[in-house]
């Protein structure tokens, strides 16, 4: 590493911080037998905020035969500073290049990412084909939830690590570092690790596609893989590493605070919601656990903000047992007490009221539909009560900033539907003008947001068509109009043009390699910022190609053809998945399974679930 | 209690910002269970303030921070525990304590001094370097300055105090006396901008920031008289 240069080129960039390493507690060690870089293909400010490689950290650098170093996707202005000076991507903790590790381990946490995961190779001087890398190349492997759907990166990576990762990336390690110390080739490590559950080794696996395009069957090389590649489960999250010492970074980041995960899973099974269904079965920490670890993380880290974690945090079981206790045992050090989201049928007034003594932060609520009957069909198992009990409970308790969440393009969603957005917000809004100026804040942020409905892989949602782009910015505006006028009102909503491409990376299969591949070439980075998405790389890639992207994105599958993510197996059976999709449409909603278990695993993995 | 500290911010973290440095001292604090003392309010916040802002890149160790602890503490305490659990880069070099009536570091500082390291290209050499900056500091040194009414074209030749170069086999060093005070400092860029068209060829430099001076000697060392 030539340090003079490295110097000069941070001194050029906006945000150095980003690429200078060296915060409180980054690891001391500087080399070791395995050398794994952990990739975020995102900025450092996202990729900082991210759990799950933080918790991958903290693992592999507890282990004394590793090194984990971070890397994150350059921001376009390090990207040209970098190409311009000739200087490869570099680590932020020993400055050490990518190619010079064993493994680079990406976390795949957002499709619109991907084109991210081509720069950070291509500044490393790595192919990005897993075929054209010989074995002194680094070892390339993928996790987190897209790998749920590997194919669209399949020809780029040798592996995908599937499921909770705290475990699997510790044997994988061994089996790494097992194949170094005799010499094996990478071909030979790629057997061994086709053996380990949770992982899935693509090059192994070949995909046939018929005469129109579409995807029929997967194929395996030989009868040794796996036929079906299932997610690896944590059954013990208890005593399962955490954070250890966490890295405080010096510039502000978007989750800057200490996150106690509370539970992993979620119960409530909203049926277009990837994540209800892929971290399955929920797993509890113990309250004194989660007040040990608050205590020990709020003591090496000096954070002055703690957040409850987790996909749905107040139906965590002793939540009114520990907000208190929180707050009782560090209000006095001015650490205050955030959720991630909130369900509005989950929360009561004194906890609102308690957070408040604290400090007071925006409130968030989901109600994710505008009207009863397309709740029931997603099952997202809120009233219009509900909602105006919470929103009464929190303006009376001084809070005027709300947030509610929306999606448009729902299955089955009518005009009524979206014009239940407006009613809800109109009503939410009248309830705060309506109560005495003394018992309410000054004026009311109803922030109004609506997202594009995605379907995605392991849904009930699976098999249903995204609406077309121009049917969503016709909703956008219809929407817009019925919200016109009500007080208080904010309304944001996505680019249609990026809930599309994700449509249709979230469902793809391995065709869309050479699309992202071509979409790159053309200058296509950080496809989820409005500044930077190129609308044209991406058509020209597609047509370029010959794939026609609505084919992904707006077919309506048939429950029973064949789907690029078959042969990955996220434990909750196809028929289950069926199942709900039939309730959805009859707008049937589906228990909670706290209170009964509704069978998501079928036979083969009833045992993985306690409840 | 009042406790008045000077810094050092190193090598390792030249690029923290001024804002997150403000927040590495409030999280450091906390992590070394400083009695903080909050300020009333809505949205109560620490009582801390700090000297001036270095430019993002610059060394120092002539920074200064100002801050209102609940309860008494020695200064050599607050400095010993506030040390052991600062981020490498930074270290509290002095600490003491000050009366609730001293006027803020701001209106106590009078100039500061910073010695500048030039990287230069073979092609420029330190004689043609010292001597563009003799025949620009003999007059009048115009740069363009972001106001808040727009850019403006201002002389800094008044806030230059003094200045000297050494000069060995492989280096030059400039160090400069500024201007530095409550209506404004000496912008050692600014200078080094003005000197850079004045010259052909790119050269690059590391600025280090030496001391900052009061003007009757109380905190901060006191102003030397310059002749220049």
């Amino acid at each position: 590493m030539d340090f003079q240069l490295l110097d000069k080129i941070l001194s050029s960039v906006e945000k150095p911080a980003r690429y200078m390493g060296g915060e409180l507690n980054m690891t001391e060690k500087k080399d070791a037998e395995l050398r794994f870089a952990l990739a975020f293909p995102d900025v450092y400010e996202i990729g900082m905020s991210h759990l799950g490689s933080r918790i991958l950290y903290n693992v592999l650098n507890m282990r004394e035969d590793t090194i984990c170093e971070r890397v994150y996707a350059p921001w376009p202005d390090m990207e040209k500073a970098l190409r311009e000076n000739d200087m490869p991507l570099f680590t932020l903790e020993t400055k050490r290049v990518l190619k010079e590790c064993d493994v680079i381990g990406f976390s795949l946490l957002y499709e619109m990412c991907y084109t991210n995961i081509l720069t950070m190779l291509d500044l490393s001087g790595i192919p990005f084909r897993a075929a054209e890398r010989g074995d002194d190349m680094p070892l390339i492997v993928c996790g987190g939830p897209c790998a749920c759907n590997p194919e669209p990166l399949a020809p780029f990576a040798d592996a995908f690590l599937l499921g909770d990762g705290e475990e699997l990336i510790s044997e994988f390690a061994d089996a790494v570092l097992a194949a170094k110390r005799q010499g094996l080739s990478k071909q030979e490590l790629l057997v061994i690790l086709s053996k380990i559950e949770g992982i899935y080794v693509p090059s192994f696996y070949e995909p046939v596609y018929d005469d129109n395009g579409l995807f029929i069957r997967m194929e395996r090389a030989n009868d040794a893989v796996p036929e079906k590649i299932s997610r690896r489960v944590l059954k013990d999250l208890e005593h399962a590493p955490y954070l250890g010492k966490p890295i405080v970074p010096y510039m502000s980041i978007v989750h800057d605070r200490i996150a106690l995960e509370l539970f992993r899973g979620c119960t409530r099974g909203c049926r277009f919601c990837q994540a209800g269904f892929i971290y399955r079965p929920i797993r509890e920490r113990k309250r004194e656990t989660v007040m040990e670890q608050a205590r020990a993380l709020i003591g090496c880290t000096g954070y002055d903000e703690v957040s409850l974690f987790s996909l749905s945090s107040g139906d965590y079981s002793e939540i009114h047992e520990l907000v208190p206790e929180i707050i009782d045992e560090f209000e006095k050090k001015r650490v205050s007490i955030s959720f991630p989201s909130l369900r509005i049928d989950s929360f009561l007034k004194d906890d609102l009221e308690k957070m408040q003594s604290v400090r007071k932060a925006g409130l968030t609520f989901a109600p994710e539909a505008g009207t009863q009957r397309l709740r029931d069909v997603i099952n997202k198992g809120v009233s219009e009560e509900d909602l105006l009990r919470s929103a009464k409970d929190a303006f009376e308790s001084g809070w005027n900033s709300v947030k509610l969440y929306f999606m448009i393009g729902l299955p089955t969603e009518t005009e009524e539907d979206l014009l239940g957005i407006a009613d809800l917000a109109r009503k939410v809004s009248e309830l705060f003008y309506s109560m005495p100026k003394e018992k309410r804040g000054k004026g009311l942020r109803l922030a109004v947001s609506a997202s594009s409905f995605v379907p995605k892989p392991f849904t009930p949602f699976q098999w249903e068509p995204q609406d077309y782009k121009e049917t969503l910015i016709e909703k956008q505006k219809f929407l817009r109009a019925a919200l016109k006028g009500i007080r208080g009102v904010e309304f944001a909503y996505h680019a249609p043009d990026i809930s599309v491409l994700e449509a249709v990376f979230a469902r793809g299969d391995r065709r869309l390699a050479d699309v992202m591949e071509r979409a790159y070439q053309s200058g296509a980075r950080f496809d989820s910022w409005d500044e930077h998405y190129k609308p044209e790389a991406w058509s020209e890639a597609f047509e370029t190609v010959g794939i026609d992207p609505s084919q992904y994105a707006n077919r309506r599958r048939v429950p029973g053809e064949a789907l690029p993510w078959g042969h990955i197996d996220m434990l909750v059976t196809e028929d289950y998945l069926k199942l709900e999709l039939k309730r959805a449409h009859a707008a049937k909603t589906t228990k909670d399974c706290r209170k009964g278990c509704n069978g998501c695993f079928g036979e083969k993995y009833a045992d993985y679930c306690k409840i | 209690m009042r406790i008045i500290a000077r810094f050092e911010k190193g090598e390792a973290v030249r690029f923290v910002s001024h804002l997150d440095i403000q927040r590495t001292f409030q999280r450091a604090f906390r992590r070394a269970n400083i009695p903080l003392a909050y300020s009333q309010g809505f949205n109560p916040h620490p009582q801390l303030s700090f000297a001036t802002a270095l430019a993002l890149g610059y060394t120092s160790e002539a920074e200064w921070f100002d801050v209102k602890l609940a309860e008494d503490m020695a200064p050599e305490r607050f400095q010993e525990a506030v040390n052991a659990v600062l981020p490498t880069g930074f270290r509290i070099l002095e600490a003491q304590a000050a009366e609730e009536k001293l006027p803020a570091l701001t209106a106590l500082m009078a100039a500061s001094s910073h010695e500048v390291d030039f990287i230069l290209p073979v092609s420029l050499s330190a004689e043609s370097v010292i001597s563009a900056f003799d025949a620009m500091a003999g007059g009048e040194i115009f740069v363009e300055k972001r106001t808040k009414g727009g850019m403006k074209t201002v002389d800094i030749r008044p806030m230059l105090l003094h200045y000297s170069f050494s000069q060995t086999a492989d280096s030059l060093k400039l160090s400069v006396f500024g201007v530095s005070d409550a209506k404004g400092s000496l912008n050692i860029d600014l200078l080094l901008g003005a000197l850079s068209d004045k010259i052909p060829g790119e050269f690059s430099y590391r600025v280090h920031k030496n001391t900052i001076y009061s003007l009757d000697g109380r905190v901060m060392p006191q102003k030397p008289v310059f002749a220049c």
